[in-house]
């Protein structure tokens, strides 16, 4: 790469959020806030004691939190590869990624507490076990409620403890300018990922798998990650479109940096899927009754329809669509299937969680939509407000002017 | 045909100074300095007058062109090299046009000498078209061919020593006009340069740099590759080859269960295709790039040239090709110029056959390998088609013939020349001596025993250890519930008509086997019954009388009637 192909932030590129944030705090937080408690007034009409509340809240959470995830590993990758092509949109991401704070007051609220007051939550398969139930009394000092909040807990403060280092410390370079900065960082990053997947995976352990704790697949958490990573290019692919409708970012962020973009999001579709039939294949043709237990509603009731959803929407279509170098260069085909997999992660947590709830066949429920809606809108709103005090772009970056002038070749 | 031996002769005189002369034809890129820098050699004085008599004889040579019939191949060939010099010249253009006719006709004599290069006229027609045809790209082939036929000539001639002044014939020398390589400063000159050329309209053009210049291919107009459809292509093909491979092996030529699963089961099946994928792309995207890229090249007319050294190193360079139906030799040199070049050379290609193939020791290597190659297969094909009295070969005769006594071979140390020995007479091993009929052969008296003997235990015990018996060695035929259904049959059944000779293992609830006395059981199990192998060495007297009992138990069951059943569970069977 040529340094004559280093650019300048355009002059009068908009960076700030300015008004924009409060625009959209205007819409998210009443509609977030209406949405959850509509959410929590159709779980109590539902009848059945928050059983089905408490699932969709999971859902909910777990689809929303793959996306600052994902994010996370994106802000912890950059550094560690001393990446050229994202500085431009790594401010984006991080800004995305406070919507850990949002996502651990309502885990806090949703999960924790109700569980540490008394309810089972999502996961009266273990908390309300028989006691004759020996696999679960054998797990019981893994899986009993107060160790269980403490790392729940505990995830969210390392998650939000490294984001918001990674965030700060990219912020002060905007003021310093400082080399160093982006040198210290990537020291950092290499420990910090280490941390990353480890927590990421017990997390997955602990949110998803433990609701059936019958059932258990090591591979469960990095099946977990590669929905989260793909999420985030998803989102962030969407975000910066709305950015640019709304004026900002208009001349830093090209074509190049949504072909890059749209990309990784093709590496992760196939990288889910790839996990996905890992851990398929080997219950499938092991065939032992303990581990094929969790696949069977899943294959062979009602809930088979949604399997085969996943099989041609997670992978098949997306795969040969985001093949094409056309689809990933333009805005609108970037756009729908950006999209559509950010539904297809809901419909992945909406798999592993609720043939659970209801093994004999599917089922669905209002409340589903409304809670994931609701804990989004509530995160965007969070999202949009931090934004206000940043800048969209890391404007003293070293690596900027690459990154600004990059090209795919 | 004077002129033509005179041209023999001079080629052969000046052969030796080849490197002098390619020097001395390089064109300076309007700069003094360093025509003088370059003109050090002793010819080249002869590169300047070169271009002099160029001029001069390139016009008559033109007009010549008309009147094929005298164009001889010494002067038709400078003009061939020469008039692109003045291309520019109207009289020269004027003429080319006016030969189109003559010159595609020429053309297909140019075809004839192909075939023949003593025909010596045909030969002089040809040359004389392409000096012709400078202008003219329909002609295009003729005229190189033309200049092939030429060409062999001071090639052949080449032996002769000595040197000659004589630069005007360096075409000759050197071979045919492959191109003009122009070198540029940086790699933005290069960038502009590029456009330039592009927009000039040439195609058969390349530029050569130090490193992959960012922006180079919309500059020259390449179009983007089609390399990921071939990937695509390969690969979906990769795809549908390996599951068919799966398919025809596991499921149609050899159908084989594998831990329970279909014989074509999708799951199984999906790692082996995924790589047969991967292998098919990455073959097509490493080959097909190798392909698309005309790889591997090596060696390029550029070669030749030392300037070029330095497109490994810091010098960015344009070549374009004589070949290009736009190339005119003056305009595109002036063009270059134009366009900042520093330095631009033209460059001959020789097409002497001796130097264009491979050294006789390589090609003499290859062909030797290629042979020895086949021999291995001559091997196998000859021993699947011939019969052979001779023992095999052994490659480890120490592991094949060990020093040790084998069941049934012979033996030199002992005076019957057995390995095997008889146990001393009269004796029988402890515990061998099975003298008890009964127990050991199921006769009674002389009859088949109706009884089981005296140290079998009827029991519940008893009647446990056959079940698990009769599971490992008589339910893959006979099936769990005795009536001649085990997997093995199911298995026969399936493969139908592929086995040849299968029976169906016998009924045991059939009244013949119902009737046996056990003592005919058991000697059946011993020694096995028509296509039944015998399982005296498998399973010990005690069990096999267990498996009687068991399989005596199995027919109790199949015919059972009410009073079979237990006081107390018959209120069960009644509901």
């Amino acid at each position: 790469m040529s340094a004559a192909h280093d650019a300048e932030l355009h002059p009068n590129e908009d960076i700030k959020m300015g008004p924009l944030s409060m625009r959209v705090q205007w819409i998210a937080w009443p509609l977030g806030f209406a949405l959850l408690g509509l959410t929590v007034f159709l779980g109590s009409a539902h009848g059945d004691h928050f059983h089905r509340f408490f699932s969709s809240y999971l859902v909910a959470l777990t689809t929303v939190l793959a996306i600052p995830l994902g994010g996370m590993f994106f802000v912890i990758l950059q550094p560690l590869t001393r990446s050229r092509w994202s500085p431009v949109v790594r401010r984006v991401v991080e800004i995305i990624n406070t919507a850990l704070f949002p996502l651990f007051l309502l885990a806090l609220g949703g999960i924790v507490i109700p569980m540490l007051m008394g309810s089972a939550g999502p996961y009266h398969h273990w908390v309300d076990a028989p006691a004759t139930d020996h696999l679960v009394h054998e797990k019981h000092a893994w899986l009993n409620v107060p160790f269980f909040c403490a790392r729940i807990v505990g995830y969210f403060l390392v998650w939000i403890g490294i984001t918001t280092y990674f965030r700060r410390k990219s912020v002060q370079q905007d003021e310093s300018g400082d080399h160093a900065i982006s040198e210290h960082l990537r020291v950092v990053s290499a420990p910090c990922m280490i941390i990353y997947a480890l927590t990421v995976c017990f997390a997955a352990f602990d949110l998803l798998m433990s609701v059936d704790p019958h059932w258990f697949s090591t591979i469960f958490g990095v099946y977990y990650f590669a929905g989260c990573a793909m999420s985030i290019f998803a989102a962030l692919a969407l975000v910066l479109m709305f950015l640019q409708r709304s004026g900002k970012l208009v001349h830093s962020v090209t074509t190049e940096h949504y072909h890059d973009i749209g990309k990784l999001m093709f590496a992760f579709v196939f990288f889910w899927s790839y996990i996905a039939f890992s851990q398929f294949m080997l219950i499938w043709y092991a065939n032992i009754p303990e581990e094929t237990v969790w696949y069977q509603p899943r294959m062979f009731t009602s809930w088979a329809d949604l399997s085969y959803v996943l099989l041609l929407g997670h992978f098949v279509v997306p795969f040969f669509f985001l093949l094409s170098r056309w689809t990933k260069r333009y805005r609108a085909p970037l756009a729908l299937f950006a999209g559509w997999l950010l539904i297809m992660q809901f419909a992945d947590m909406f798999w592993l969680v609720m043939p659970e709830l209801t093994p004999e066949g599917a089922s669905f429920a209002f409340m589903d939509v409304t809670a994931v809606l609701g804990v989004l809108f509530v995160c965007i709103a969070w999202v949009a407000a931090s934004a206000r005090k940043y800048n969209l772009v890391p404007v003293k970056d070293p690596l900027l002017g690459v990154s600004l002038g990059f090209e795919n070749y | 045909m004077s002129k033509r031996k005179k041209n023999k002769a001079k080629s052969s005189q000046s052969a030796p100074a080849k490197t002098a002369k390619a020097d001395a034809n390089e064109v300076k890129a309007s700069e003094a300095e360093s025509a003088e820098v370059e003109s050090k050699d002793a010819e080249a004085a002869a590169a300047e007058s070169e271009d002099a008599e160029a001029a001069e004889e390139s016009e008559p040579v033109s007009a010549k062109a008309d009147d094929a019939d005298d164009a001889d191949a010494n002067d038709a060939d400078d003009s061939d090299a020469d008039a692109d010099a003045d291309a520019d010249d109207s009289d020269a253009d004027a003429d080319a046009e006016s030969d189109d006719s003559d010159a595609d006709a020429d053309a297909d004599d140019a075809d004839d000498a192909d075939a023949d290069d003593s025909d010596a006229d045909d030969e002089s027609e040809s040359v004389a078209a392409s000096a012709a045809d400078d202008s003219d790209a329909d002609a295009d082939d003729s005229d190189s061919d033309a200049d092939d036929d030429d060409a062999d000539e001071p090639a052949a001639a080449a032996g002769g020593a000595g040197r000659s002044g004589s630069a005007d014939l360096d075409a000759h020398e050197d071979g045919e006009l492959y191109g003009l390589l122009a070198e540029f400063k940086t790699p933005g000159e290069l960038i502009a340069a590029a456009e330039k050329i592009r927009d000039a309209g040439y195609t058969r053009w390349d530029c050569y740099s130090p490193f992959p210049v960012h922006g180079i291919d919309p500059a020259m107009g390449i179009k983007r590759t089609i390399l990921p459809v071939i990937v695509l292509v390969v690969g979906i093909s990769g795809l549908i080859g390996g599951l068919l491979l799966q398919w025809y092996t596991n499921a149609f030529d050899w159908p084989w269960i594998v831990s329970g699963k279909p014989f074509f089961s999708l799951p199984a099946n999906i790692p082996i295709t995924f790589e047969t994928t991967i292998l098919a792309s990455v073959f097509a995207s490493f080959f097909g790039m190798w392909g698309l890229n005309k790889l591997p090249q090596h060696w390029h007319p550029f070669f030749s040239k030392d300037r070029f050294r330095k497109a490994s190193d810091d010098g960015f360079f344009v070549g374009i090709e004589a070949a290009d139906g736009k190339f005119q030799r003056g305009k595109t040199q002036a063009l270059l110029e134009e366009l900042g070049a520093t330095a631009v050379e033209t460059c001959y290609v020789s097409t002497d056959p001796r130097r264009l193939s491979l050294p006789k020791p390589v090609v003499g290597f290859i062909i030797v390998s290629l042979a020895v190659a086949l021999v291995p297969f001559a091997l196998v094909a000859k021993a699947r088609t011939s019969k052979s009295e001779q023992p095999r070969w052994h490659i480890f005769p120490d592991m094949d013939f060990q020093p040790k006594g084998t069941a049934q071979a012979k033996s030199d140390l002992f005076a019957d020349g057995r390995v095997s020995r008889m146990p001393v007479a009269g004796t029988v091993a402890r515990g061998h001596l099975k003298a008890d009929d009964h127990f050991y052969r199921g006769i009674d008296g002389g009859q088949w025993a109706t009884s089981f003997p005296a140290g079998f235990e009827v029991s519940m015990e008893a009647v446990e250890e056959g079940r698990k018996q009769y599971g490992i060695f008589c339910q893959p035929c006979h099936g769990a519930v005795g009536q001649g259904d085990g997997m093995v049959h199911r298995r026969a059944s399936q493969l139908g008509r592929n086995v040849r000779g299968w029976v169906q293992p016998t009924n045991l609830h059939q009244g013949t086997i119902v009737r046996q006395p056990h003592g005919q059981l058991f000697n059946t199990i011993t020694h096995g019954i028509r296509t039944m192998p015998g399982y005296a060495s498998q399973i010990p007297e005690a069990d096999r009388w267990s498996i009687v009992l068991y399989v005596r138990a199995l027919q109790r069951s199949q015919n059972a009637n009410i009073n079979d059943v237990p006081n107390d569970a018959r209120s069960q069977i009644r509901q």
